[in-house]
């Protein structure tokens, strides 16, 4: 299973459970309402403990974070 | 002989009477009542009337407090005065506290740590009387923050947060019926998120111009939060500590039954307590719902429920964790004494 889609599943299930139908890859996770400051937190802990990495403090930065897009590139670039 | 231990022996908390629903300042904010309490847990809180002092509020927990521990302002040798809201720029407000209960004169200390001025605060009183200097420290703690809250949409998740209340502790190497042991304090600092919350001005790094009317300028005299980057610290930071804190002293999650952290916001609390692993139910003591954050009143206020009711037992243990501006944080380790 590509980062993409272990990712996938994980951003559709918060975002079912918030009554929205699918996500869009470049869609604003924050704008949107899918991710806000605590499920970040929640996202990068399952980011941490699926790909086996620890993102540092320099990159908890919403670029990395705000679209489905972003995110799998930022696992890609760092070795998941 | 220097004592080697030290105990909370008294502690208390006021809050002013106004209450402040989140039906009553959600319209001012621009958002629901419903989305202030989901993000927060917040349901209420208090806010002091224009012009009251913050030392008042902090007399009245210390009077409380000092009436807990049965013991007179005379027995106080030293007072410690945390607040991100002083009466003045400049003295500290603990000299008001000192003046307005009739004190001798007692060296008196301003604590400039935010959130953390608890954690601080104990740390110091613990310093204090182990090295001999003190016998009995007062640590009072209060905020009026309603007065500094910018009431706009543009600052909906800040202000929405944000309650005036005091707390106050007396800390003594001897023990009493109720006393808390102080085991260990852990406290650390990174100053490179200084700007990621806090209030700049009035500061010598952003002066203010009398004659200008810039919007960059007047906004560094609100508070200021980058909530994802404090949400994430606090979450990882408070965690850390509370680990060291707890390796440092051959105990595991297992062994504690309190957590009476400072009161952010009660998802950060819950985030704490799945990350810990702490067990569930009522074991992290919340004041959140009723008050709000009250900053660095909300620690010693948690302290004071949780001393005061019914659950806590001879030899419970209870971590204190907390994170501020700065960022500094830390987690401290108590235990109730075996006359409780």
């Amino acid at each position: 299973m590509s980062p993409s889609q272990r990712l996938l599943e994980f951003i559709d299930q918060r975002a079912k459970g918030l009554g929205f139908d699918n996500v869009d890859g470049n869609q604003d996770l924050f704008e949107s309402g899918i991710l806000d400051s605590f499920s970040l937190v929640d996202l990068i802990s399952f980011v941490e403990s699926e790909y086996a990495l620890r993102v540092p403090d320099a990159d908890i930065h919403p670029a990395n974070f705000r679209t489905i897009v972003e995110i799998d590139r930022y696992l890609r670039v760092h070795g998941a | 002989m220097t004592p080697k231990e030290c105990f909370i022996v008294g502690s208390g908390m006021y809050v002013p009477d106004t209450v402040i629903d989140n039906a009553t300042i959600a319209p001012v904010l621009g958002i629901l009542p419903e989305q202030i309490y989901r993000s927060s847990g917040i349901h209420r809180r208090r806010w002091a009337g224009s012009g009251t002092p913050t030392s008042a509020l902090a007399c009245t927990a210390l009077e409380r407090a000092m009436g807990d521990a049965g013991i007179k302002t005379g027995d106080i040798d030293y007072l410690l005065f945390g607040t991100m809201t002083p009466d003045r720029y400049i003295p500290g407000s603990a000299c008001s506290v000192q003046k307005a209960l009739g004190m001798s004169e007692i060296p008196c200390l301003d604590i400039r740590a935010a959130c953390c001025n608890a954690l601080y605060g104990i740390q110091l009183a613990r310093a204090l009387i182990t090295s001999g200097t003190a016998s009995v420290v007062a640590l009072c703690f209060a905020e009026i923050q309603s007065a500094w809250l910018d009431l706009s949409p543009k600052s909906a998740t800040i202000s929405m947060l944000f309650g005036d209340g005091a707390s106050a502790l007396i800390v003594s190497a001897d023990q009493n019926a109720g006393a808390l042991e102080i085991l260990d304090i852990l406290l650390a600092t990174n100053g490179s998120y200084v700007d990621d919350l806090g209030i700049r001005s009035p500061g010598t790094a952003f002066p203010i111009d009398p004659g200008a009317a810039d919007t960059a300028e007047c906004d560094n005299s609100l508070p200021r939060m980058v909530g994802q980057s404090v949400i994430l610290q606090a979450s990882r930071r408070m965690t850390a500590a509370c680990e060291r804190v707890l390796e440092r002293n051959g105990m595991t999650i297992g062994d504690i039954h309190w957590i009476a952290p400072h009161q952010a916001n009660a998802n950060l609390l819950l985030q704490l307590a799945r990350n810990l692993r702490f067990r569930e139910g009522s074991g992290i003591i919340s004041v959140l719902d009723e008050y709000g954050n009250t900053g660095s009143a909300s620690m010693g206020m948690a302290l004071d429920v949780l001393r005061h009711s019914a659950g806590i037992r001879p030899n419970d243990y209870v971590l204190l964790p907390a994170f501020a501006a700065g960022f500094t944080w830390g987690a401290g380790l108590c235990r109730a004494s075996t006359s409780t």
